[in-house]
Protein backbone atom coordinates (compact mmCIF):
# COMPACT_ATOMS: atom_id res chain seq x y z
CA UNK A 1 0.00 0.00 0.00
CA UNK A 2 1.31 3.56 -0.45
CA UNK A 3 1.59 6.09 1.72
CA UNK A 4 2.74 8.89 -0.44
CA UNK A 5 -0.63 8.13 -2.77
CA UNK A 6 -3.06 8.19 -0.12
CA UNK A 7 -1.53 11.18 1.40
CA UNK A 8 -1.75 13.11 -1.83
CA UNK A 9 -5.71 11.63 -2.34
CA UNK A 10 -6.14 13.15 0.69
CA UNK A 11 -4.91 16.38 -0.45
CA UNK A 12 -6.08 16.52 -3.78
CA UNK A 13 -9.84 15.87 -1.95
CA UNK A 14 -9.59 18.76 0.13
CA UNK A 15 -8.59 21.21 -2.86
CA UNK A 16 -11.03 19.88 -4.74
CA UNK A 17 -13.69 20.19 -1.99
CA UNK A 18 -15.49 16.94 -1.52
CA UNK A 19 -14.12 15.78 1.65
CA UNK A 20 -16.50 15.15 4.25
CA UNK A 21 -16.06 17.25 7.61
CA UNK A 22 -13.77 14.89 9.87
CA UNK A 23 -11.33 14.58 6.94
CA UNK A 24 -11.69 18.39 6.34
CA UNK A 25 -10.54 19.52 9.29
CA UNK A 26 -8.06 16.83 9.76
CA UNK A 27 -6.29 18.13 6.12
CA UNK A 28 -6.30 21.69 7.44
CA UNK A 29 -4.36 20.46 10.38
CA UNK A 30 -2.12 18.67 8.44
CA UNK A 31 -1.81 21.29 5.81
CA UNK A 32 -1.50 24.06 9.16
CA UNK A 33 1.72 21.93 10.88
CA UNK A 34 3.45 20.41 7.95
CA UNK A 35 4.82 23.13 4.96
CA UNK A 36 5.28 20.72 2.37
CA UNK A 37 1.95 19.27 2.03
CA UNK A 38 0.50 22.91 2.08
CA UNK A 39 2.78 23.17 -0.92
CA UNK A 40 1.23 20.42 -2.62
CA UNK A 41 -2.11 21.21 -2.23
CA UNK A 42 -1.32 24.86 -3.79
CA UNK A 43 0.12 22.46 -6.71
CA UNK A 44 -3.03 20.80 -6.77
CA UNK A 45 -5.42 23.88 -6.42
CA UNK A 46 -3.51 25.16 -9.45
CA UNK A 47 -4.24 22.16 -11.77
CA UNK A 48 -8.04 22.67 -10.62
CA UNK A 49 -7.85 25.89 -11.27
CA UNK A 50 -6.12 25.35 -14.69
CA UNK A 51 -9.52 22.84 -15.49
CA UNK A 52 -11.70 26.02 -14.20
CA UNK A 53 -9.82 28.06 -16.92
CA UNK A 54 -10.12 25.21 -19.73
CA UNK A 55 -13.57 24.55 -19.16
CA UNK A 56 -16.21 25.00 -22.10
CA UNK A 57 -18.04 27.64 -20.20
CA UNK A 58 -21.56 27.99 -20.14
CA UNK A 59 -22.78 31.77 -20.44
CA UNK A 60 -25.04 32.35 -17.26
CA UNK A 61 -28.86 33.92 -18.57
CA UNK A 62 -30.31 35.32 -15.27
CA UNK A 63 -27.44 37.61 -13.77
CA UNK A 64 -25.32 39.91 -15.00
CA UNK A 65 -22.54 42.03 -13.35
CA UNK A 66 -24.56 44.80 -11.84
CA UNK A 67 -26.99 42.08 -9.81
CA UNK A 68 -23.78 41.14 -8.31
CA UNK A 69 -22.30 44.30 -6.92
CA UNK A 70 -25.70 45.08 -6.02
CA UNK A 71 -26.42 42.04 -3.79
CA UNK A 72 -23.13 43.00 -1.71
CA UNK A 73 -24.52 45.68 -0.01
CA UNK A 74 -27.78 43.08 0.98
CA UNK A 75 -25.44 40.84 2.58
CA UNK A 76 -22.87 40.71 5.45
CA UNK A 77 -19.86 39.88 3.69
CA UNK A 78 -17.49 41.29 5.96
CA UNK A 79 -14.45 39.21 7.05
CA UNK A 80 -14.00 37.97 10.28
CA UNK A 81 -10.14 37.56 10.96
CA UNK A 82 -9.48 35.23 14.28
CA UNK A 83 -6.52 35.41 16.33
CA UNK A 84 -6.35 31.74 16.17
CA UNK A 85 -5.83 30.12 12.64
CA UNK A 86 -5.14 26.75 14.45
CA UNK A 87 -8.27 24.94 12.66
CA UNK A 88 -8.39 22.37 15.63
CA UNK A 89 -8.22 24.71 18.79
CA UNK A 90 -10.35 27.10 16.38
CA UNK A 91 -12.46 24.53 16.72
CA UNK A 92 -12.15 22.60 20.54
CA UNK A 93 -10.24 25.47 22.45
CA UNK A 94 -7.18 25.17 23.96
CA UNK A 95 -5.85 21.59 23.93
CA UNK A 96 -4.37 21.80 27.77
CA UNK A 97 -7.68 22.30 28.63
CA UNK A 98 -9.29 19.39 27.08
CA UNK A 99 -11.61 16.99 29.41
CA UNK A 100 -9.39 13.95 28.45
CA UNK A 101 -11.22 10.48 28.62
CA UNK A 102 -8.54 7.78 29.94
CA UNK A 103 -8.35 4.81 28.25
CA UNK A 104 -5.35 2.86 30.01
CA UNK A 105 -2.35 4.40 32.40
CA UNK A 106 -0.28 6.99 30.54
CA UNK A 107 -3.13 6.81 27.48
CA UNK A 108 -5.85 9.06 26.98
CA UNK A 109 -8.50 10.08 24.24
CA UNK A 110 -10.51 13.27 23.21
CA UNK A 111 -13.88 12.31 20.83
CA UNK A 112 -14.60 15.63 18.36
CA UNK A 113 -17.74 15.50 18.05
CA UNK A 114 -18.60 16.15 14.12
CA UNK A 115 -21.73 15.04 11.62
CA UNK A 116 -19.66 12.35 10.41
CA UNK A 117 -19.41 8.97 10.08
CA UNK A 118 -15.87 8.70 10.29
CA UNK A 119 -14.88 8.90 14.16
CA UNK A 120 -12.21 11.96 14.68
CA UNK A 121 -10.38 12.00 17.94
CA UNK A 122 -6.99 13.49 19.99
CA UNK A 123 -4.60 11.11 21.32
CA UNK A 124 -2.58 11.54 23.92
CA UNK A 125 0.26 9.40 25.35
CA UNK A 126 2.62 10.01 28.12
CA UNK A 127 6.37 9.93 27.34
CA UNK A 128 7.71 6.14 26.80
CA UNK A 129 4.07 5.01 26.91
CA UNK A 130 3.45 2.62 24.35
CA UNK A 131 0.10 0.89 22.62
CA UNK A 132 0.09 -3.37 21.93
CA UNK A 133 0.72 -4.46 18.82
CA UNK A 134 -2.48 -3.99 17.05
CA UNK A 135 -3.84 -4.30 13.23
CA UNK A 136 -6.62 -2.62 12.26
CA UNK A 137 -10.67 -2.89 11.17
CA UNK A 138 -11.13 0.24 9.22
CA UNK A 139 -8.49 2.74 7.99
CA UNK A 140 -6.52 4.64 10.48
CA UNK A 141 -5.25 8.34 9.26
CA UNK A 142 -2.85 9.48 12.61
CA UNK A 143 -1.75 13.22 12.64
CA UNK A 144 1.12 13.92 15.06
CA UNK A 145 0.24 17.45 16.31
CA UNK A 146 2.47 18.16 19.62
CA UNK A 147 5.95 15.49 20.50
CA UNK A 148 6.39 12.21 18.56
CA UNK A 149 6.03 8.60 18.41
CA UNK A 150 8.47 5.58 16.51
CA UNK A 151 7.32 1.71 15.46
CA UNK A 152 8.43 -0.35 13.72
CA UNK A 153 8.13 1.94 10.24
CA UNK A 154 9.99 5.10 11.68
CA UNK A 155 9.43 8.39 13.70
CA UNK A 156 6.68 10.46 13.49
CA UNK A 157 7.43 13.90 14.71
CA UNK A 158 5.26 16.82 14.74
CA UNK A 159 3.23 17.62 11.70
CA UNK A 160 4.01 14.03 10.00
CA UNK A 161 0.87 11.66 9.35
CA UNK A 162 1.00 8.03 9.50
CA UNK A 163 -2.15 5.83 7.35
CA UNK A 164 -2.62 2.14 8.71
CA UNK A 165 -4.74 -0.10 7.27
CA UNK A 166 -5.78 -3.90 7.81
CA UNK A 167 -2.58 -5.06 6.76
CA UNK A 168 -0.39 -3.03 8.83
CA UNK A 169 0.80 -4.03 12.39
CA UNK A 170 2.32 -2.11 14.22
CA UNK A 171 3.50 -1.21 17.98
CA UNK A 172 4.02 2.53 18.19
CA UNK A 173 5.74 4.27 21.30
CA UNK A 174 5.35 7.78 22.21
CA UNK A 175 8.76 10.03 22.62
CA UNK A 176 10.37 9.46 26.18
CA UNK A 177 11.11 13.01 26.26
CA UNK A 178 7.71 14.85 25.42
CA UNK A 179 4.99 12.09 25.23
CA UNK A 180 2.78 12.55 21.82
CA UNK A 181 -0.42 14.50 20.72
CA UNK A 182 -2.12 12.70 17.35
CA UNK A 183 -5.17 14.13 16.16
CA UNK A 184 -6.76 10.46 15.03
CA UNK A 185 -9.83 9.07 11.87
CA UNK A 186 -11.03 5.99 12.06
CA UNK A 187 -12.76 5.11 9.04
CA UNK A 188 -16.25 3.39 9.31
CA UNK A 189 -16.22 -0.59 8.96
CA UNK A 190 -17.62 -1.42 5.42
CA UNK A 191 -21.23 -1.64 5.22
CA UNK A 192 -22.12 -4.18 2.87
CA UNK A 193 -25.10 -3.60 0.76
CA UNK A 194 -27.40 -6.06 -1.58
CA UNK A 195 -28.86 -9.62 -1.19
CA UNK A 196 -25.76 -11.12 0.02
CA UNK A 197 -25.56 -8.05 2.45
CA UNK A 198 -27.16 -9.05 5.40
CA UNK A 199 -24.93 -12.16 5.78
CA UNK A 200 -21.58 -10.79 5.04
CA UNK A 201 -22.61 -7.95 7.89
CA UNK A 202 -23.75 -10.89 10.20
CA UNK A 203 -20.14 -12.66 9.50
CA UNK A 204 -18.28 -9.09 10.47
CA UNK A 205 -20.59 -8.86 13.62
CA UNK A 206 -19.58 -12.46 14.97
CA UNK A 207 -15.61 -12.26 13.79
CA UNK A 208 -15.63 -9.11 16.09
CA UNK A 209 -16.06 -11.31 18.67
CA UNK A 210 -12.84 -13.19 18.10
CA UNK A 211 -10.66 -10.14 18.21
CA UNK B 1 11.28 23.85 -23.82
CA UNK B 2 10.68 26.43 -25.66
CA UNK B 3 7.02 25.64 -26.50
CA UNK B 4 6.75 25.21 -22.45
CA UNK B 5 8.19 29.21 -22.14
CA UNK B 6 5.90 30.16 -24.11
CA UNK B 7 2.95 28.62 -22.50
CA UNK B 8 4.25 29.73 -19.26
CA UNK B 9 4.70 32.79 -20.16
CA UNK B 10 1.33 32.75 -22.07
CA UNK B 11 -1.07 31.99 -18.99
CA UNK B 12 1.19 34.66 -16.87
CA UNK B 13 0.60 37.41 -19.48
CA UNK B 14 -3.13 36.53 -18.54
CA UNK B 15 -2.68 36.45 -15.16
CA UNK B 16 -0.98 39.81 -15.60
CA UNK B 17 -4.22 41.65 -16.82
CA UNK B 18 -6.90 39.69 -14.30
CA UNK B 19 -4.68 41.07 -11.52
CA UNK B 20 -4.52 44.63 -12.93
CA UNK B 21 -8.25 43.80 -13.18
CA UNK B 22 -8.25 42.92 -9.41
CA UNK B 23 -6.20 46.03 -8.10
CA UNK B 24 -9.07 48.62 -10.30
CA UNK B 25 -11.44 47.16 -8.49
CA UNK B 26 -9.89 46.60 -5.13
CA UNK B 27 -8.31 50.33 -5.45
CA UNK B 28 -11.07 52.29 -7.54
CA UNK B 29 -14.43 50.36 -7.01
CA UNK B 30 -14.21 50.25 -10.64
CA UNK B 31 -17.20 48.50 -11.86
CA UNK B 32 -16.13 48.66 -15.61
CA UNK B 33 -13.18 46.54 -14.78
CA UNK B 34 -15.33 44.47 -12.33
CA UNK B 35 -17.75 43.71 -15.56
CA UNK B 36 -14.81 42.50 -17.50
CA UNK B 37 -13.82 39.89 -15.15
CA UNK B 38 -17.46 39.09 -15.18
CA UNK B 39 -17.56 38.94 -18.45
CA UNK B 40 -14.06 36.39 -18.40
CA UNK B 41 -15.20 34.37 -14.58
CA UNK B 42 -18.72 34.11 -14.60
CA UNK B 43 -19.40 31.57 -17.58
CA UNK B 44 -16.35 29.24 -16.47
CA UNK B 45 -18.02 29.14 -12.94
CA UNK B 46 -21.59 28.44 -13.83
CA UNK B 47 -19.92 25.56 -16.20
CA UNK B 48 -17.83 24.42 -12.86
CA UNK B 49 -21.40 24.30 -10.91
CA UNK B 50 -23.12 22.60 -13.83
CA UNK B 51 -20.04 20.30 -14.16
CA UNK B 52 -21.13 19.51 -10.48
CA UNK B 53 -23.78 18.59 -10.79
CA UNK B 54 -25.82 21.27 -9.86
CA UNK B 55 -28.93 22.38 -11.12
CA UNK B 56 -29.36 26.04 -13.64
CA UNK B 57 -30.90 27.69 -10.87
CA UNK B 58 -28.44 26.72 -8.36
CA UNK B 59 -25.47 27.46 -10.48
CA UNK B 60 -26.32 30.71 -11.10
CA UNK B 61 -26.72 31.36 -8.03
CA UNK B 62 -23.66 30.11 -6.82
CA UNK B 63 -22.04 32.03 -9.38
CA UNK B 64 -23.44 35.60 -7.95
CA UNK B 65 -21.78 34.72 -4.91
CA UNK B 66 -18.72 34.72 -6.02
CA UNK B 67 -18.57 37.14 -8.09
CA UNK B 68 -20.36 39.41 -5.84
CA UNK B 69 -17.45 38.07 -2.88
CA UNK B 70 -15.16 38.72 -5.54
CA UNK B 71 -16.32 42.32 -6.15
CA UNK B 72 -16.57 42.73 -1.88
CA UNK B 73 -12.85 41.15 -1.12
CA UNK B 74 -10.99 41.76 -3.88
CA UNK B 75 -8.26 43.20 -1.66
CA UNK B 76 -7.69 39.99 0.07
CA UNK B 77 -6.51 38.41 -3.29
CA UNK B 78 -2.75 38.53 -2.96
CA UNK B 79 -0.42 38.51 -6.47
CA UNK B 80 1.81 37.19 -4.31
CA UNK B 81 0.15 34.21 -2.94
CA UNK B 82 -1.59 32.71 -6.31
CA UNK B 83 -3.00 33.47 -9.57
CA UNK B 84 -6.35 35.15 -9.91
CA UNK B 85 -7.64 32.22 -10.92
CA UNK B 86 -6.41 30.01 -8.73
CA UNK B 87 -8.25 32.33 -6.05
CA UNK B 88 -11.11 32.45 -7.88
CA UNK B 89 -11.65 28.29 -8.49
CA UNK B 90 -11.04 28.31 -4.28
CA UNK B 91 -14.09 30.70 -3.97
CA UNK B 92 -16.37 28.88 -5.86
CA UNK B 93 -15.19 25.75 -4.65
CA UNK B 94 -15.45 27.08 -0.87
CA UNK B 95 -19.18 27.90 -1.61
CA UNK B 96 -19.88 24.85 -2.92
CA UNK B 97 -18.32 23.06 0.43
CA UNK B 98 -21.09 25.64 2.12
CA UNK B 99 -23.54 24.31 0.38
CA UNK B 100 -23.15 21.18 1.21
CA UNK B 101 -22.51 21.85 4.94
CA UNK B 102 -25.14 24.53 5.19
CA UNK B 103 -27.91 22.71 7.39
CA UNK B 104 -24.71 21.02 9.38
CA UNK B 105 -22.44 22.96 12.00
CA UNK B 106 -19.57 25.23 9.84
CA UNK B 107 -17.65 25.59 12.97
CA UNK B 108 -14.83 22.87 11.90
CA UNK B 109 -13.43 24.99 9.01
CA UNK B 110 -13.65 28.41 8.85
CA UNK B 111 -13.24 30.64 6.28
CA UNK B 112 -10.65 32.45 7.88
CA UNK B 113 -8.67 29.81 7.79
CA UNK B 114 -8.72 28.57 4.44
CA UNK B 115 -7.93 32.13 3.84
CA UNK B 116 -5.01 31.86 6.58
CA UNK B 117 -3.32 28.95 4.38
CA UNK B 118 -3.75 30.96 1.36
CA UNK B 119 -1.74 33.87 2.94
CA UNK B 120 0.76 31.28 4.29
CA UNK B 121 1.26 30.33 0.43
CA UNK B 122 5.27 30.03 -0.08
CA UNK B 123 5.27 28.72 -3.77
CA UNK B 124 5.92 31.18 -6.75
CA UNK B 125 4.32 30.93 -9.90
CA UNK B 126 6.82 29.60 -12.00
CA UNK B 127 7.84 26.74 -9.80
CA UNK B 128 3.76 26.19 -9.90
CA UNK B 129 3.00 25.99 -13.55
CA UNK B 130 6.32 24.24 -14.10
CA UNK B 131 5.19 21.74 -11.97
CA UNK B 132 1.63 21.41 -13.52
CA UNK B 133 3.30 21.41 -17.11
CA UNK B 134 5.26 18.45 -16.14
CA UNK B 135 3.15 17.09 -14.46
CA UNK B 136 0.48 17.23 -17.52
CA UNK B 137 2.94 15.88 -19.97
CA UNK B 138 3.59 12.66 -17.31
CA UNK B 139 0.16 11.55 -17.54
CA UNK B 140 -1.65 10.58 -20.59
CA UNK B 141 -4.81 11.68 -21.10
CA UNK B 142 -6.89 8.87 -19.65
CA UNK B 143 -5.29 9.56 -16.39
CA UNK B 144 -5.68 13.08 -16.74
CA UNK B 145 -9.73 12.68 -17.65
CA UNK B 146 -9.41 10.48 -14.77
CA UNK B 147 -8.18 13.55 -12.33
CA UNK B 148 -10.80 15.61 -13.68
CA UNK B 149 -13.94 13.48 -13.31
CA UNK B 150 -13.03 12.54 -9.54
CA UNK B 151 -11.47 15.99 -8.62
CA UNK B 152 -12.85 18.60 -10.51
CA UNK B 153 -16.26 17.35 -11.33
CA UNK B 154 -16.29 15.42 -8.17
CA UNK B 155 -17.94 12.85 -9.45
CA UNK B 156 -18.02 9.32 -7.54
CA UNK B 157 -15.63 6.09 -8.42
CA UNK B 158 -18.99 4.62 -9.48
CA UNK B 159 -19.67 7.36 -11.47
CA UNK B 160 -16.68 7.27 -13.25
CA UNK B 161 -16.84 3.09 -13.52
CA UNK B 162 -20.23 3.83 -15.08
CA UNK B 163 -19.55 6.16 -17.20
CA UNK B 164 -15.97 5.16 -18.86
CA UNK B 165 -17.30 1.38 -18.57
CA UNK B 166 -14.84 -0.10 -16.54
CA UNK B 167 -14.74 -1.83 -13.26
CA UNK B 168 -14.76 0.43 -10.07
CA UNK B 169 -11.66 -1.45 -9.18
CA UNK B 170 -10.25 -0.16 -11.71
CA UNK B 171 -11.03 3.64 -11.52
CA UNK B 172 -9.38 3.37 -7.53
CA UNK B 173 -6.57 1.26 -9.02
CA UNK B 174 -6.43 3.83 -11.89
CA UNK B 175 -6.57 6.86 -9.53
CA UNK B 176 -3.88 5.74 -7.49
CA UNK B 177 -1.51 4.56 -9.98
CA UNK B 178 -2.14 8.46 -11.57
CA UNK B 179 -1.48 9.99 -8.33
CA UNK B 180 1.90 7.98 -7.94
CA UNK B 181 3.12 9.40 -11.01
CA UNK B 182 3.01 13.10 -10.08
CA UNK B 183 4.60 12.15 -7.27
CA UNK B 184 7.65 12.98 -8.60
CA UNK B 185 6.75 16.37 -9.58
CA UNK B 186 5.38 17.51 -6.10
CA UNK B 187 7.43 18.04 -3.69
Amino acid sequence: MNTVAQKNELIFGYSSGNLTEAKSLFVSMYLYLNSVAAKNASIFDNILADNLANLDEVAPKKINYKDCINSTYNQNLSFKITKNNNPLTNLIGSIDKLKWKSIYKGFREFNISLKDSDTIKLIKMDPGISVPLHSHNGKEYILVIDGSFCDEYGEYKKGDMQINDQKIKHHPIASNKNGCICLSITERDVIFFGKLGSALNLFTFIKSFFK
Amino acid sequence: MVVLKFKINKIIMENERLIGLAIKISKNRDERAFSELFDFLAPKINAYYLKNNLGFEQSEELTQEVLSTIWAKADLFDPERSKFITWAYTIARNKKIDLYRKTKNKTAEDEDIRHFLYQNNEINDYEIELSINKIKKELDENQQKLLKMSFFEQKSHKKIAEELEIPLGTVKSRIRSTLNKMQKFLL
